[in-house]
């Protein structure tokens, strides 16, 4: 099976959180940079896909030059080769939104004739949760999201897909189809020293924005939608302790509980 | 001159010097045969040494091996091979009659030569031989012989009855509890000093004395094929074992260049560990001090070191049959991921194997290259990665304690710097240790800072085998330690130290790092001491102790604030508490929890504190001690012992 | 005429407490902007119309009906939605923000050449051009987007972020009956019936909210009193080490270093100190409560609400509170 995977690379959980002097996004200064959580998720399904029915998989990834280092440790965990969207600079990507990310994406891959194209449920900097289901759209391709387990079937594909409350539900799909991996699905591997050896030898093509820009006019950046600020929200993550009789404590908590977290 | 004691000598029996008897003049036929027996007895030897060598040498070279310091090499062999020191300190009485069999080997050289040399009717120490050069030489010598020879009959009987009667469990290997080889060759040793001694009561000439001689030669003949095929190997390489030591304790090699991923299969053995595996003479004294040996797991160090051996003569280090995996057919990787690193086998070991390296080699093949797949090893190695500290805990945590604590941040201009380490950082316990220890700084107006980010320095990493995460933590934290002119560096965890000083080496120049208790030791005449009544046992932590040498300055701390108590396994044979190796971070044990076997060591001590020095130890003492009900001693570390007679925050620290 | 088209999605053949939420939200922007909102919403395959509506009355209803949409699937929901919307023509569309909705609904706007403001928080109205606020960076940043084109702006609204609103009574809202062009054919997706996972296996990783209790608990003769809180939480029980090694409660309850590793919607911590090695199974919950009469204890320092106190008591006071709450 030929099985591209996009990958994102994010900043890392712990970052320190400063907003840039533009107030459109963090200080990237001393930020360090790891791949995005359930697109690991998604590259470990394509590599367990590629050892149980042979094939290739291919990392795709769209980002400045750092974005280099999530694709060799992708390879090093056994991603057959890569393509990088390489953009100019820090900057160069911020004016392209879902859909104009999506557009890039599924140029990059069009030739590829891929059966399967699979990215993480959702970015752990952005949130959306889209790009792989606009890849579908604009591929015209059948998709599914929150995938937790990927069979080969006569017909295509079999998965196991979440759903809310603890239900679950599986899809036969025909192939090629998009998939959004869910996070937690499969146990991760980790980059070993043999791996990053090889990594050294796979092919990573580079194609530049730009490139891409000349050759499909589509894909200038005209966002849809625009993200205008940024603010650090007031609450920060301090231990509220609730006083008073038991009573009143267990009042005040079923509150927070209900309205703040909005788990009951 | 002439013994005056009732030898047989006095007795009348014989007149003149206490001397074996003479066998008489040799047929030319029994030459014949001589020389033959003797070409055959070497030529087997050979063949089978011949392989062993052969196999040694054809071991790829170790890198990073240095003969220099030449001194120290120089000094274990003496100690170690010639006064047999470790062997009679760590099991006395069998020591002692190993020494006696050992130093009679030595003190029959002459003897053998002579002994030959008379089949061949040249008498060397003969009256009209050597003795003609050196007056009265051969009477000493022959009754010097003979005192050994008896010291080496009683001891071989000694320890033939050990074996074979008393049965003590380390000597057995699994699959087999009695060696046959071990009393064939202890059967020889007692024939040769017996022969010997017998001669000295026979006439010569006498066909008694004929039929002594060959006896004697029969069994030299038949021990030397002898030696190559079983452990008594070690009587040749162990002595080039323990002068090709690799240099300092628990020494984990470097890799050697891109194809290198530790030990893998047969063809990355070393010269080293080869030669080490035919040295083994499957003493079980590894074994007998090894926490996971003791505990009901698989994992046994001699095995390991056998495992190897057998692999060795099966598959040989080169060609195709050496690309059959190590982790196979004589070694597991189950056993090899039980190992906590403590180095208690690599101690004992009398023949100067060095277990560690290799589990950790074995180690090092299983992950560099993914076989390993463990669901609490990958969760490690990828908390590591990404959170850059093995709990997988985020950096904010660690500088909200700095905040709450008020710590100062290292900015250069500080005499040390105070490093917190994954534990000290994160775990309640260990930041309580950092809080007592600040304490003590403060009172003695030391000048320290911590460093505003901490990378994990990599020990579960090296130990476990992963180089990818272990040379990217370490790299990186030197390059952060240069730039911020660190240059000297107190740590609370001996695990910290130990890979800060010595692993790190591979990458760059580490700072000078020093262990709290050297630090609290130095500072004693300085710190104020209240001591009580109270009995504080302590314990040992395996990487200060053994793989550091750091015993007295902990207790020193402990004996100014009460009675100190030693646990009945304490200094080198501290028994582990079973955290290391990166095994705090596995999973649930097989079998018993080393972590409970040596807690309730420690509560029999009778002590009510129980004195710490390490945050693991700490920490794996902490579950155990509770399970043990409410009456189980305190655990306290020593910079808590210390910090507990400071006096009060109010009053004023002397200057 | 521009207008806000709400979607109510059904749970259980109900429209559900979320898609009312959603409502409200669509009520509060079309407020805003002056603009009538109309909600749409797949019927039943036995038909029937809502008995209550939690809002305003809707300028209009569109039932969507057709057999191919009675089970979901994204090319089905995307193509009836799609025909609808070309028919409507609304400037806003809102929809809750589900599993179902992520599901389909970029596919939607991408079809529109739009782009799904997903997961908002809120809304602030600057004249004519509301800014949507949605989190970034699992919830440390907010920020704010607006719609740079004059086609339909697709938002969903995320749970819990507007409240619901009172009934309307009395309006028997019929609604007008919509049936999207669709075949069966187009449909490329085939589901099947949706099951829970087996209740043999404890899988703690699955529940949202985890009731776990430590050494505090004293004897494990106490247990009902937390087992209790959990099953009025509708929430899995789990343990420190100490509880599953005094064998109180089976191994794989156990949460720490060498059991389980999980990051529930919510975390309970009852009597448990918050020893290093129960931390790391479970810092990475969203929100972390802890009772624990030591209020010097460790697990204090990453709660996000604590109580100190004794458990026996705040326990059965908090089992009680929530039960007056669910009823």
């Amino acid at each position: 099976m030929k099985i591209i995977v996009a990958i994102k690379q994010v900043p890392e959980r712990d970052a320190r959180i400063r907003i840039d002097a533009q107030g459109k996004w963090i200080d990237l200064q001393d930020v360090e940079f790891t791949m995005n959580e359930s697109d690991a998720y998604a590259l470990e399904e394509a590599l367990q896909l590629k050892e149980a029915h042979g094939g290739e998989v291919i990392v795709l990834s769209a980002g400045p030059e750092r974005v280099g280092r999530t694709i060799r440790e992708a390879l090093a965990k056994g991603a057959d080769r890569a393509i990088h969207i390489e953009s100019a600079d820090e900057t160069a990507l911020s004016d392209f939104d879902a859909l104009g990310i999506a557009r890039l994406l599924a140029a990059a891959v069009k030739d590829e004739q891929a059966d399967l194209i699979l990215t993480g449920l959702q970015s752990d900097d952005l949130g959306l949760g889209q790009t792989g289901v606009i890849m579908a759209e604009l591929l015209g391709l059948p998709h599914a999201t929150l995938i937790l387990k990927i069979e080969k079937t006569d017909t295509g594909i079999k998965v196991l897909r979440e759903l809310e409350d603890g239900w679950f539900q599986h899809l036969a799909l025909p192939t090629p189809a998009v998939l959004t991996i869910q996070s937690g699905n499969s146990k991760l591997r980790y980059a070993t020293l043999m791996g990053i050896k090889k990594a050294k030898t796979k092919e990573v093509r580079i194609v530049s924005v730009a490139d891409l820009q000349a050759s499909n006019p589509d894909l200038a950046p005209r966002p849809v939608v625009v993200l205008e600020k940024i603010i650090l929200p007031h609450k920060q993550r301090t231990t509220q302790i609730l006083g008073g009789t038991p009573g009143e404590a267990a009042a005040a908590l079923v509150e927070k509980l209900q309205f703040e977290v909005r788990a009951i | 001159m002439y013994l005056v004691v009732a030898t047989p000598s006095t007795l009348g029996l014989f007149a003149g010097p206490i001397l074996p008897a003479d066998p008489g003049r040799f047929l030319l036929i029994e030459k014949f045969v001589l020389a033959a027996l003797i070409l055959t007895s070497a030529g087997l030897f050979w063949k089978r040494f011949g392989i062993v060598v052969d196999k040694i040498f054809k071991s790829r070279r170790d890198p990073g091996f240095h003969l220099s310091p030449v001194g120290k090499r120089i000094w274990d062999f003496f100690w170690e091979v010639l006064c047999q020191a470790k062997v009679i300190r760590e099991r006395p009485l069998p020591g002692l009659a190993h020494a006696f069999v050992f130093w009679s080997f030595l003190a029959f050289a002459l003897v053998t030569l002579n002994h030959i040399a008379t089949g061949f009717g040249i008498p060397m120490l003969a009256p009209n031989g050597l003795s003609r050069y050196i007056p009265l030489f051969a009477d000493f010598y022959f009754l010097f012989a003979a005192l050994f020879a008896i010291a080496c009959v009683v001891s071989i009987a000694g320890l033939f009855i050990r074996r074979f009667v008393v049965r003590p469990v380390w000597l057995s290997r699994v699959g087999h509890e009695l060696s046959w080889e071990s009393g064939v060759i202890a059967g020889l040793i007692f024939a040769l000093m017996a022969t010997y001694l017998a001669s000295f009561f026979v006439a010569d000439g006498s066909l008694a004395a004929r039929l002594l001689w060959w006896s004697h030669t029969l069994s030299l003949l038949v021990f030397l094929p002898l030696v190559p095929h079983t452990k008594h190997l070690h009587l040749i390489l162990s002595p080039v074992t323990i002068f090709l030591s690799r240099g300092s304790f628990s020494q984990i090699p470097p890799l050697a260049g891109d194809e290198d991923f530790g030990l893998v299969t047969g063809k990355d053995l070393t010269q080293l560990v080869s030669l080490q595996a035919y040295s083994c003479v499957e003493c079980g004294r590894c074994t007998e001090h090894c926490p996971a040996a003791n505990t009901g797991k698989i994992l046994n160090p001699k095995e390991v070191i056998l495992g190897v051996r057998g692999y060795l003569n099966e598959y040989g280090p080169v060609g195709s049959s050496a690309e059959e995996l190590l982790l196979g057919k004589y070694n597991s990787q189950e056993a090899a991921f039980q190992c906590t690193t403590c180095g208690a086998c690599e101690f004992q070991c009398p023949v100067g194997i060095e277990h560690v390296p290799i589990i950790v080699g074995l180690r090092r093949g299983a992950v560099n290259t993914g076989a390993w797949e463990d669901d609490y090893g990958t969760k490690l190695f990828l908390a590591m990665e990404r959170n850059s500290n093995a709990l997988g805990l985020s950096a904010s945590e660690r500088d909200k304690f700095i905040q709450k604590q008020e710590l100062p941040i290292f900015d250069g201009t500080q005499e040390y710097c105070l490093w917190l380490g994954c534990m000290g950082g994160y775990d309640p316990k260990g930041r309580e240790i950092i809080s007592s220890f600040v304490e003590v700084m403060r009172y003695l107006g030391t000048s320290y800072g911590v460093l505003r980010k901490e990378k994990c320095t990599g020990d579960p990493a090296r130990r476990l085998g992963n180089d990818l995460v272990f040379q990217q933590l370490a790299e990186s934290n030197l390059e952060a330690m240069t730039q911020q002119k660190v240059k000297k560096i107190i740590s609370i965890c001996p695990h910290c130290v130990r890979t800060i000083q010595e692993d790190w080496k591979e990458f760059g120049t580490p700072p000078e790092i020093e262990h709290h208790s050297e630090f609290l030791a130095r500072h004693q005449t300085q710190l104020p001491h209240q001591k009580t009544e109270e009995k504080i046992a302590y314990h040992d932590p395996c990487y200060l102790g053994r793989y550091r040498n750091v015993y007295d300055q902990p207790r020193s701390v402990i004996s100014s604030a009460g009675t100190l108590v030693e646990a009945e396994r304490s200094r080198e044979r501290s028994f582990c508490c079973g955290a290391g190796g990166g095994l705090a971070f596995l999973g649930e044990e097989h079998g018993q929890r080393v972590s409970s076997v040596r807690a309730q060591e420690l509560v029999a001590t009778g002590a009510t504190t129980i004195g710490a020095a390490c945050p693991f130890c700490n920490t794996m003492f902490r579950d155990a001690l509770a399970s043990q009900g409410d009456n189980s001693p305190r655990l306290l570390d020593i910079a808590q012992i210390a910090a507990m007679q400071l006096p009060k925050p109010d009053a004023k620290p002397q200057a | 005429m521009s207008s806000v088209l709400v979607f109510l999605e059904k749970k259980n053949d109900e429209i559900s407490r979320i898609s009312w939420e959603t409502y409200a939200a669509g009520n509060e922007l079309g407020k805003a902007l002056g603009l009538p909102v109309d909600f749409a919403y797949i019927a039943n395959p036995t038909g029937g119309s809502l008995p209550v509506i939690f809002g305003e009355d809707p300028q209009e209803i569109h039932v969507i009906d057709h057999p191919v949409l009675n089970v979901y699937t994204a090319d089905g929901y995307t193509a009836a939605f799609c025909q609808l919307i070309e028919k409507v023509k609304p400037a806003f569309v809102l929809f809750p923000h589900t599993y179902q909705v992520r599901d389909f609904a970029p596919r939607l706007a991408t079809r529109f050449g739009q782009v799904l403001i997903s997961d908002v928080t809120g809304f602030i109205s600057c004249g004519t051009q509301p800014r949507f606020i949605r989190q970034l960076l699992q919830g440390k940043l907010n920020a704010e987007y607006t719609h740079s084109n004059s086609g339909t702006c697709f938002v969903s609204i995320q749970s819990g972020a507007f409240r619901m609103l009172g009934p309307r009574q009395g309006s028997t809202a019929m609604g007008e009956k919509f049936t999207p062009k669709l075949e069966a054919s187009e449909i490329r997706v085939q589901p099947g019936e949706p099951f829970r996972a087996s209740a043999q296996t404890v899988d703690l990783n699955s529940a949202a909210i985890l009731v776990s209790v430590g050494r505090g608990i004293k004897e494990q003769a106490n247990l009902p009193i937390v087992e209790e809180l959990a099953k009025v939480l509708g929430a899995e029980l789990a343990a420190s080490r100490p509880i599953c090694d005094n064998g109180w409660l089976p191994m794989d309850r156990q949460v720490g270093s060498s059991g389980q590793t999980v990051a529930p919607k919510v975390y309970l911590a009852i009597g448990i100190s918050g020893a290093i090695q129960h931390l790391v199974g479970m810092k990475g919950s969203q929100c972390i409560v802890a009772i624990n009469k030591d209020e010097n204890a460790p697990i204090f320092e990453v709660a996000d609400y604590g109580i100190v106190g004794d458990l026996f008591e705040v326990v059965p006071a908090l089992t009680a509170a929530v039960r007056k709450v669910k009823a």
